[in-house]
């Protein structure tokens, strides 16, 4: 909707859809990092210090019956780091210290297995450290020998807090590049939608509307429905405004006869005097005539071509049209010595719109009236048969050649020779579109003498 | 001036005719393109008004066809239609004016008139043969100073002859010229004519002279 606020751009909508999960997948990416990171910065940390653990455990001997030891330096050099974490140890025998630091925190031995090297945090000297210990079995020697080596965690909470700057950075970037490159990426993905609006919008700068088919060049899959939709709607404007374009020239062409007419006839009523004037005036008359018939017919097919698309159908009784018609008529059939009747005592009633059923019988009754001798008739008939109701109009005139029949229902088509009587060429049109729109059927049949039209309503 | 009409609506046709007989002018009318061929050939029209529209062949296919047949008769086409196309192919068939309806009758009768002229090699609006003017446009003849005070047929007959003076006209071509075929041509309604132009030419204008069996001819002064 345009305008409408609350749908936002397409651009936020998939930066929203975009960067959302993204951010949302960089904050689970995050933790599980941190985890597994502290998982492996322990792990490593606890290799080094379970090193130095075994190489001190190595040297501790029995030696007469007693237990002595040599503290390698190369143990603790395998502890020495840029955060300069203050290492301890205590080897204990029986519980009793040998060597090392007497305060760190003792193991119960019964809970430490024989030469299997066991990790665990404790608090010393109010730091938080890590003790590696082990207990040994040395020959002849009955109490058990436990040795521990501990580190502060300097070392570890900098290589934690470095791994984990590292991966923070990382997912910033890729979220950052992420909502940075949406708008480029947005405006080439969006290239071919302007490519269509392109092709949309040059239509509105021809001065005479132009419903081809858009030319936006090959389109992605996603757009090319949107390209045969408007392409459907535009077929359809074409073939809607193609009528009425048709119809206005039939139209303007048909009224410049008769307007030459009057220009003439005026020039010659202005000129002449006496009889000339008053016979120019007749044929000023008669061309007034003829185009007021004109227009009353051409806003007919108009209507009847517009008319009951939405209007619900009422039930008409063709009986009480046909008597409107006929009577209306009836000045002008005496006036032409032609006779109408309404035939048949049926009383059939259709459903459909009074309108349109009033206007298709005026249209045939009055070329009846028009095509006819003098003492001829036009005769109405309401038929009702097994599949439809019948409504059959028949006159006495010159009929019309099975050849001409699809021709007689064009528009503006006259039939005959020059000198026959002056229509319009628009009355079978009218009730061909009439009856269209009543879903009847309108066909010529063969007769004897003169033009028979059957419209036939189906059947309910 | 002779005139075939071939125009299919009758009130049109009617308004028409009028017109030009009221402008001094022979016109005959057919309303088909088939009796329009039939009727060009055998008469000495100076000037064809064509319909486009017509109900049995266009008014396109009648001017093609007459000037396959090498006529060389001056035609105005008349159309209803707007269309640019039309009047370029009107014109590049052969036709040598071309007017839309509705058009200003006044306007029909000045391209009549120019085109009959013309027809004759001759397109100056004013005629001259010695003393004698003839003005095509208005009509109007003088010898000298003094306005001739001429009937439609008349001055149809002198415009006829003063265009070959100095050449014979077949008494035939004259009237083919004159009258329409609808109109009643009595034995000597051409002498009726020539007698009373002599009469109103008399003294100082141009002589006419009868060339006993043939027909006529104005000195050429």
């Amino acid at each position: 909707m345009p305008g409408d606020t609350r749908t936002p751009a397409l651009r936020t909508r998939l930066l929203v859809a975009m960067v959302g999960p993204l951010l949302l997948a960089a904050v689970v990416i995050g933790l599980v990092g941190a985890t597994l990171i502290a998982d492996v910065v322990r792990r490593t940390s606890d290799r080094v210090l379970g090193g130095a653990l075994g190489a001190i455990a190595e040297t501790v001997q029995v030696e007469r019956g007693e237990v002595t030891l040599d503290l390698p330096a190369a143990a603790f050099g395998m502890l020495e780091n840029g955060e300069r974490d203050n290492v301890y140890y205590r080897i204990a025998v029986g519980g009793e210290l040998l060597t090392g630091y007497a305060d760190l925190s003792a193991p119960d031995p019964a809970t430490l297995a024989v030469d299997v090297p066991r990790y665990r945090f404790a608090r010393y000297r109010d730091q938080d450290i890590r003790i590696a210990e082990v207990r040994r079995a040395l020959p002849r020697i009955d109490r058990p020998v436990v040795i521990q080596i501990a580190e502060t965690l300097d070392n570890r909470r900098a290589l934690n807090r470095r791994l984990m700057i590292a991966l923070l950075i990382g997912e910033c970037v890729l979220v950052g590049a992420a909502a940075l490159l949406l708008r480029p990426a947005l405006g080439w993905s969006l290239r071919p939608l302007a490519r269509l609006r392109g092709a949309v919008e040059a239509r509105d700068e021809r001065a005479r509307p132009d419903f081809s088919p858009l030319e936006a060049g090959p389109l992605p899959s996603e757009l090319r429905p949107l390209a045969q939709a408007f392409d459907r709607l535009l077929a359809q404007l074409d073939s809607a405004t193609g009528g009425v374009r048709r119809f206005t020239a039939d139209a303007s062409h048909q009224m410049r006869t008769p307007l030459s007419v009057l220009k003439v006839q005026v020039a010659l009523a202005r000129r002449g005097s006496g009889g000339e004037r008053a016979e120019a005036l007749d044929e000023i008359a008669e061309a007034v005539t003829r185009l007021e018939r004109l227009v009353t017919q051409l806003l007919a097919l108009a209507r009847a071509e517009e008319a009951g698309v939405s209007a619900p159908l009422e039930a008409v009784d063709l009986r009480e049209v046909a008597g409107a018609v006929i009577t209306r008529l009836f000045a002008q059939a005496m006036e032409a010595g032609v006779e109408l009747t309404l035939e048949g005592d049926e009383r059939p009633v259709v459903p459909g719109h009074r309108t349109l059923i009033f206007e298709i019988l005026s249209n045939l009754i009055d070329n009846g009236i028009r095509y006819n001798r003098r003492g001829g008739t036009v005769s109405v008939r309401l038929a009702v048969v097994d599949t439809a109701t019948l409504m059959i109009v028949a006159d006495d005139g010159p009929g019309i050649p099975a050849g001409h029949r699809d021709a007689a229902f064009e528009r503006f088509v006259r039939l005959g020779a020059a000198g026959s009587p002056e229509g319009s060429g628009l009355g079978l049109a009218i009730v061909r579109s009439a009856a269209a729109r009543l879903n009847a059927t309108v066909e010529l049949e063969d007769a004897e003498r003169g033009t028979v039209v059957v419209v036939r309503f189906p059947s309910a | 001036m002779r005139i075939l009409m071939i125009e299919d609506d009758a009130a049109l046709a009617r308004g028409i005719a009028a017109l030009l007989r009221a402008g001094g002018h022979a016109v005959d009318h057919v309303a088909t393109g088939r009796d329009a061929l039939a009727v060009v050939a055998g008469e000495p029209y100076a000037v064809v008004i064509l319909d486009v529209g017509l109900p049995d062949i266009d008014g396109f296919t009648v001017l093609a066809r007459l000037r396959e047949r090498g006529d060389r008769v001056p035609v105005l086409m008349l159309t209803a239609r707007d269309a640019l196309d039309d009047r370029v192919r009107g014109l590049d068939l052969g036709a040598d004016d071309y007017l839309r309806k509705p058009f200003e009758p006044e306007e029909l009768e000045a391209r009549v008139r120019a085109l009959g002229r013309r027809r004759g090699g001759d397109p100056l609006p004013v005629l001259g043969v010695g003393t004698l003017t003839i003005n095509r446009s208005s009509g109007e003849a003088k010898v000298g100073d003094r306005t001739l005070d001429l009937r439609r047929r008349e001055r149809t007959v002198l415009e006829a002859l003063a265009t070959r003076a100095g050449r014979v006209v077949p008494r035939e071509l004259l009237i083919g010229e004159v009258f329409g075929f609808d109109e009643p041509v009595g034995g000597n309604a051409i002498e009726v004519h020539v007698t009373r132009l002599r009469g109103k030419l008399a003294p100082d204008g141009p002589e006419i002279r009868t060339v006993r069996g043939v027909g006529y001819m104005l000195d050429a002064g």
